[in-house]
């Protein structure tokens, strides 16, 4: 969104050549392209264009048969999922990951990264510097859960929200790991109109406040309007990138869509 | 609907079972007071029953850590639990074949050291898999070990197992020698139906006091451990593992520790058996020990302490109270009668109440974060019990 004012070759996730084949089905196909800090990047492509697989590959999840991922200007290929996140890259899942026995409150605190609170040692040895970080964080959670008008639910089973609030409570847990780049994975994919609305309000505030994103997004409407610029993934390659517009207006996009020669 | 109305009814659904257990408690008591007043129940007896309870609630406590915290299945609680037995008899009994001899704190060290060895060995090869795999490998841990301690003469003095034990406090000073110490006391309280307290008595008391200690010092542990940003990373883990490694957890590590600290506690149940018992033999590395504890995590609520404390004594009592069945002419034998009724308890359990007695209700937040104003409305309890509700846009 905010392009032109940035420095062009400040890409903050940077994909170069990457390969991933699955028996002898290509779902990665020398795919390159990059993240500039700052953007609202969108990635589309047709159903089985290997988006999820890309984003699986990128976050740690799969090993890269070849080329390479790098977060922050850090080659991150085939490092631990654990790791990548440590060097501020953050995802979320296409179908949102349910947390049975924790409160919406709970689960945001899962969020932030390095809690001095997850070293066992740490419980005993300083206890009180667990509890500063503890509260600090259960204050910046419940700040968090405010801006993103779901505060209500704080005290609710992180099971018994809907798929919409739970889509909202996976971007604000995200934001709690302050990443450098987020991908989110469909992030109104079986959200009503109301809260994928919410939710777009709520990517582009947090894009203004310097939050990089990487989206997968099926909704049309909702990718053109949010994200640019925007990627088209076919078969495992880039096929094109450029503005929404750019995108819309290209001949091969329309065909990957609907299925013509190419 | 609203947030405000429904804490209050979740509370009072949830005082219920928790009132029930108080009130079977109790009554338990008032029973086994009855019976020790009126010597039915020997007092020597009874004390050797609590720091049976109390072992069982270690062992419920070890596997609680693994399975109720992250998730992890472990079928070697026999193995973990033997090598506590084993490790501190060998290193303390005079019957020892190997070392024999040293003061039970070296025993215990021993038997602490080994049992981490063992769970990080198995650990290392199976946490970065699938949950199945801990359990396909801890599975024929327990076989081995059982089969080792069986058949390894030099070592374990196979099937005649190990004995000239000494008690915990041998070389203490004063308590090794405090039940010898103590008077002999004769006691009347319900006239005709006198009790006798006389070394025995004292040595069992200090073996309660030794169980109370670990047991008591392991709880703490625990729920320090537990209510924390550690137990909830675990908790995360055992609801998917996933995400919490998306989030940029270890969690490798952490199911590691979460492991090491489980198979020590189990251990640390092992030793107190050796020094309760003064005999170990290879019987008491039966996978029975295991079914135990897993009954008893079920039956008490994975994940939460309280139940597993709970579980370990319904274990007990169990395992005990059909003894006295022998007494009673029964058209079959009460040991199978004994699996049987757990069996019923646990299907009773899985219909009636799968989550367990009583399940973990406490948000896993650092309890000075909360007092501190953090989240004031907020019921402290009772969160998770609630059914429905919720699900308004």
């Amino acid at each position: 969104m905010s392009e032109g004012a940035l420095p062009k070759d400040d890409a903050v996730l940077r994909v170069d050549d990457l390969q991933k084949s699955f028996g002898g089905l290509a779902a990665t196909d020398h795919a390159t392209f990059a993240v500039e800090r700052g953007t609202i990047t969108g990635l589309i492509g047709p159903n089985g264009a290997g988006k999820s697989t890309l984003f699986n590959l990128i976050s740690g999840f799969y090993e890269p048969d070849g080329g390479t991922v790098e977060v922050n200007g850090t080659d991150v290929t085939g490092m631990e999922p654990y790791q990548v996140a440590e060097h501020g890259l953050i995802r979320t899942f296409q179908t949102p990951r349910k947390l049975e026995g924790m409160t919406v409150r709970e689960a945001m605190l899962v969020g932030p990264r390095n809690q001095p609170g997850e070293s066992f040692l740490r419980l005993f040895a300083s206890p009180g510097s667990v509890g500063e970080s503890e509260s600090a964080n259960l204050a910046d959670a419940e700040r968090i859960l405010e801006e993103f008008e779901i505060d209500h639910l704080a005290a609710q089973p992180a099971t018994d929200i809907s798929g919409g609030q739970m889509k909202l409570v996976e971007l604000a847990r995200a934001m709690l790991a302050e990443p450098e780049v987020l991908l989110l994975d469909e992030p109104v994919a079986g959200v009503n109109p109301t809260l994928a609305k919410k939710l777009k309000s709520q990517i582009r505030r947090l894009n203004e406040q310097g939050t990089t994103f990487l989206l997968i997004e099926h909704d049309m409407e909702f990718v053109m309007d949010l994200a640019d610029p925007i990627v088209v993934l076919d078969q495992g390659h880039v096929l094109t990138e450029g503005t929404p517009d750019g995108v819309r207006g290209d001949d091969r996009v329309i065909d990957a869509y609907l299925g013509g020669g190419a | 609907m609203s947030a405000l109305t429904d804490p209050k009814g979740a509370i009072a659904e949830l005082t219920r079972p928790e009132g029930w257990v108080l009130g079977v408690s109790v009554a338990f008591l008032l029973f086994l007071l009855a019976a020790l007043l009126t010597g039915a129940l020997g007092p020597t007896y009874f004390l050797f029953l609590v720091g049976l309870a109390g072992m069982y609630a270690l062992l419920s406590f070890g596997l609680n850590a693994q399975w109720g915290f992250t998730g992890l299945i472990n079928f070697s609680v026999a193995a973990f639990f033997g090598i506590g037995a084993y490790g501190s008899a060998l290193m303390t009994a005079s019957g020892s074949p190997i070392a024999g001899g040293f003061n039970p704190l070296v025993g215990l060290a021993v038997a602490l050291v080994v049992a981490l060895a063992l769970a990080l060995l198995i650990g290392i090869p199976t946490l970065r898999l699938r949950a199945d795999y801990l359990a396909i490998a801890s599975l024929g841990l327990a076989e081995v070990m059982r089969l080792i301690v069986l058949n390894e003469r030099w070592l374990t003095n196979g099937s005649a197992g190990v004995r000239g034990i000494p008690g915990f406090f041998k070389g203490w000073p004063v308590l090794s020698t405090f039940p010898e110490a103590m008077p002999g006391l004769r006691l009347e309280i319900v006239p005709g139906s006198p009790i006798f307290l006389e070394a025995s008595f004292w040595q069992a008391l200090l073996n309660v006091l030794l169980v109370l200690a670990f047991a008591g010092g392991t709880y703490l542990v625990l729920r320090r451990a537990h209510r924390s940003p550690w137990g909830r990373v675990l908790r995360t883990i055992r609801s998917d593992e996933d995400l919490a490694r998306a989030l940029g957890k270890n969690t490798y590590s952490f199911k590691m520790q979460s492991f090491v600290l489980g198979s020590l506690i189990m251990a640390l149940a092992g030793v107190f058996y050796t020094h309760l018992n003064l005999y170990v033999g290879p019987g008491d590395l039966d996978p029975i020990t295991t079914f135990y504890a897993w009954v008893a995590v079920i039956l008490g609520g994975s994940g939460s302490n309280r139940g597993a404390l709970f579980g370990g004594v319904v274990i007990v009592t169990i395992r005990e109270g059909t003894r006295f069945l022998n007494d009673v002419a029964l058209p079959i034998d009460p040991a199978p009668l004994r699996l049987l009724l757990i069996g019923v308890v646990i299907v009773a359990v899985m219909r009636y109440r799968p989550q367990g007695i009583l399940p973990p209700q406490r948000e896993l937040i650092w309890p000075s974060a909360v007092d501190g104003g953090g989240a004031p409305e907020t019921p402290d309890s009772g969160v998770r019990e609630r059914k429905g509700g919720g699900g308004d846009e």
